[in-house]
């Protein structure tokens, strides 16, 4: 066999069929007479065809593998997982949502519990500036009242009274402000009565300047209709009465 | 397909409470751990859920045509969570194998029934989800305003990165990376802008873990993730009859969203809206209200209080309020708020003579997430 013979079928690559066809012997010589070539030639020919095939084979199982891998990927026909994975899982997952459920329910406790007291304080705070506020008018009433407390009672000294003085002051201010809200709501509502039943004669460019809100549907129009007429009261009567008006209003202020 | 075999093989499973999906979500996690990351920790609302939504398919499955609009929108509204289309047979799967878990008289005909059925199912879904196809599965939108209102009423506002469209008064699922996987929904308080910033008011729930995020958690900078909007009041777009609206608490929201939409766009209408608290500290939304009322000459505002008499607001309960205030016979009504307030004024209502065909309601229920196949709302 020549070295062509020898070096067919080179490892790296394996043997391939074209390794085989491409094989040549050498020539026999007179004396020693080789093969027959037509022999050779046929055996080479077989193997080479018997390559193909298997070559051919190998790329269709490889195809088939293929497919198998893909319709395990996508549809679960495999393996349904046992009844006591699913059971493990379950009771774990009951686990975790018992914890959450705790801890949302703590919290919703504490929550709770804050937004109570929250409330009560504020409801407190109200009642307590409620009280002060009602002291202060006692206080104004007996010192507006029949006669001056006289100078016997000098030992509330002037400091006192003036402090009081400008409180009073300063009450009257808000009174008379809380006043013009009032008149000007009753006012805007007294237009938008009248702009609802004929809005034609209503001048366009009305913006009623109080700070109040806007006219508010109907029975909400009698409350401040009575709240005015209580709080018209005050500059003749003493600020006694505009100060009842002021407190109800305070909160909003 | 056999339907009263069906029927009668979910009620079994039902039967058994929260047995059931409990044993459908662990078959699932364990044929395809990577549908477990599309649920939240606790799954325990989540099961409720699913065997509500199922048993409302599996009694309405003869009646197609109610149900593939549903079906639709439940298929698009899936996207959100990241569902393929490769998760619908893993589904199906694991529905049979739960059927079947719980069924003694399990037969080839009903597991034939079932598998046809939910084929139905999932091609529907897939044909809403694939309508959307144009859209993204979500929006990321930026938290561009957090207000602090009450001692738990905040108001965000919010601006989705790519165009967001709605209709006022609908609402929209939502997602904040601090409460992953609990998706919940919040109506949008004005109609869309050319800005395309949205605000939400939120009501933080004690124990409610998305609304305390997003009332005391979420800031200016953060992003949400919303789900496509669904739609539960709406104006007829046709209609220009005046407008009554009718508020509860938190259901203020989607009735501004619809102030919003008749200043905006119009027809010119009447809208007298009003808003019941408990008290006058409760109102979160006054100032803004009330300057919309100064604006716009067609718009009355009447916030009433129930449960505060030292307040100059109106008082009484909402349905009253309104009721001394009418008549309202004319009107095309819209009302939002806590179920009892919504029953109550709706019912007043007709009985003072308004058609109920005219009257649109939703119901704010304390959260609970995610779709269900009536697409629930939530404060």
């Amino acid at each position: 066999m020549s070295s062509a013979a020898n070096s067919f079928g080179n490892a790296e690559r394996g043997l391939s069929p074209a390794d085989l066809q491409q094989v040549r012997f050498s020539r026999a010589s007179m004396l020693h007479p080789g093969y027959v070539d037509t022999e050779v030639d046929r055996v080479v020919h077989r193997a080479a065809e018997e390559l193909a095939r298997h070559i051919g084979e190998k790329a269709q199982l490889r195809e088939q593998v293929r497919t198998l891998q893909a319709q395990l990927n996508g549809v679960p026909a495999h393996e349904p997982p046992s009844e006591q994975a699913v059971r493990i899982l379950a009771s774990a997952q009951q686990t975790a949502d018992n914890y959450v459920a705790e801890a949302e329910q703590f919290s919703r406790q504490v929550t709770g519990e804050a937004r109570a007291e929250y409330e009560e304080a504020v409801r407190l705070a109200r009642e307590n500036a409620g009280a002060i506020i009602q002291a202060a008018q006692e206080a104004a009433a007996r010192l507006t009242g029949p006669a001056p407390a006289g100078p016997d009672r000098g030992g509330r000294s002037v400091a006192e009274l003036e402090e009081q003085v400008a409180y009073l002051k300063a009450f009257g201010q808000a009174c008379r402000t809380q006043l013009r809200s009032y008149l000007e709501a009753l006012l805007s509502d007294v237009e938008s009565e009248w702009g609802r039943a004929d809005p034609a004669a209503l001048p366009t460019a009305v913006r009623p300047p109080a700070q109040r809100a806007a006219p508010e549907g109907g029975p909400d129009r009698s409350t401040t209709f009575e709240a005015n007429t209580t709080a018209e009261d005050p500059p003749a009567g003493g600020p006694a009465d505009g100060v009842t008006a002021g407190t109800s209003a305070r909160p909003a202020s | 397909m056999d339907i009263p075999a069906m029927r009668a093989n979910f009620a079994k499973a039902a039967a058994t409470g929260d047995e059931a999906p409990l044993y459908f979500y662990s078959h699932l996690f364990l044929s395809h751990p990577e549908t477990r990351e599309m649920f939240p920790v606790s799954m325990a609302h989540q099961r409720d859920r699913f065997f509500t939504a199922l048993g409302d398919v599996v009694t309405r499955v003869d009646d197609l045509d109610a149900l593939v609009p549903i079906l639709r929108q439940l298929g698009r509204d899936h996207l959100k969570f990241g569902v393929l289309p490769a998760h619908y047979p893993a589904a199906g799967a694991s529905l049979l194998a739960t059927l079947e878990h719980f069924d003694p008289d399990w037969s080839p005909e009903l597991a034939k029934s079932w598998a046809e059925a939910y084929d139905v199912v999932a091609t529907v879904m897939l044909q809403g989800a694939e309508e959307a196809a144009g859209q993204p599965a979500w929006w990321d939108a930026d938290v561009v305003g957090h207000e602090r209102r009450t001692l738990d009423v905040a108001v965000l506002r919010i601006r989705p990165r790519a165009r967001y469209d709605y209709l006022a008064g609908q609402s929209l699922s939502l997602e904040t990376e601090l409460r992953p996987r609990l998706w919940r929904y919040y109506s949008p308080a004005n109609a869309p802008r050319p800005d395309g910033l949205i605000e939400l008011h939120v009501k933080a729930r004690d124990g409610g873990p998305v609304s305390s995020a997003l009332v005391r958690s979420i800031g200016v900078g953060d992003v949400l993730r919303l789900g496509p909007p669904i739609g539960h009041l709406a104006l007829d777009g046709e209609s220009d009859r005046d407008l009554l609206l009718v508020a509860g608490g938190m259901g203020v929201a989607p009735l501004k969203a619809m102030v919003d939409q008749v200043a905006r766009h119009g027809p010119p209408r009447r809208v007298d809206l009003f808003a019941g608290f408990r008290t006058a500290e409760q109102v979160h939304d006054r100032a803004d209200l009330e300057r919309l009322a100064q604006e716009n000459p067609w718009l009355t505002v009447t916030l009433a209080v129930s449960d505060d008499p030292t307040s100059d607001l109106a008082q009484g309960g909402i349905a009253d309020v309104v009721l001394r205030a009418g008549p309202w016979t004319s009107r095309e009504v819209c009302v939002a708020g806590p179920g009892p307030m919504v029953e109550e004024t709706v019912a007043r209502l007709r009985e003072h003579g308004v058609p109920p065909q005219r009257m649109s309601s939703e119901v704010f229920a304390p959260s609970r997430p995610g779709p269900s196949v009536d697409g629930e709302v939530t404060e």
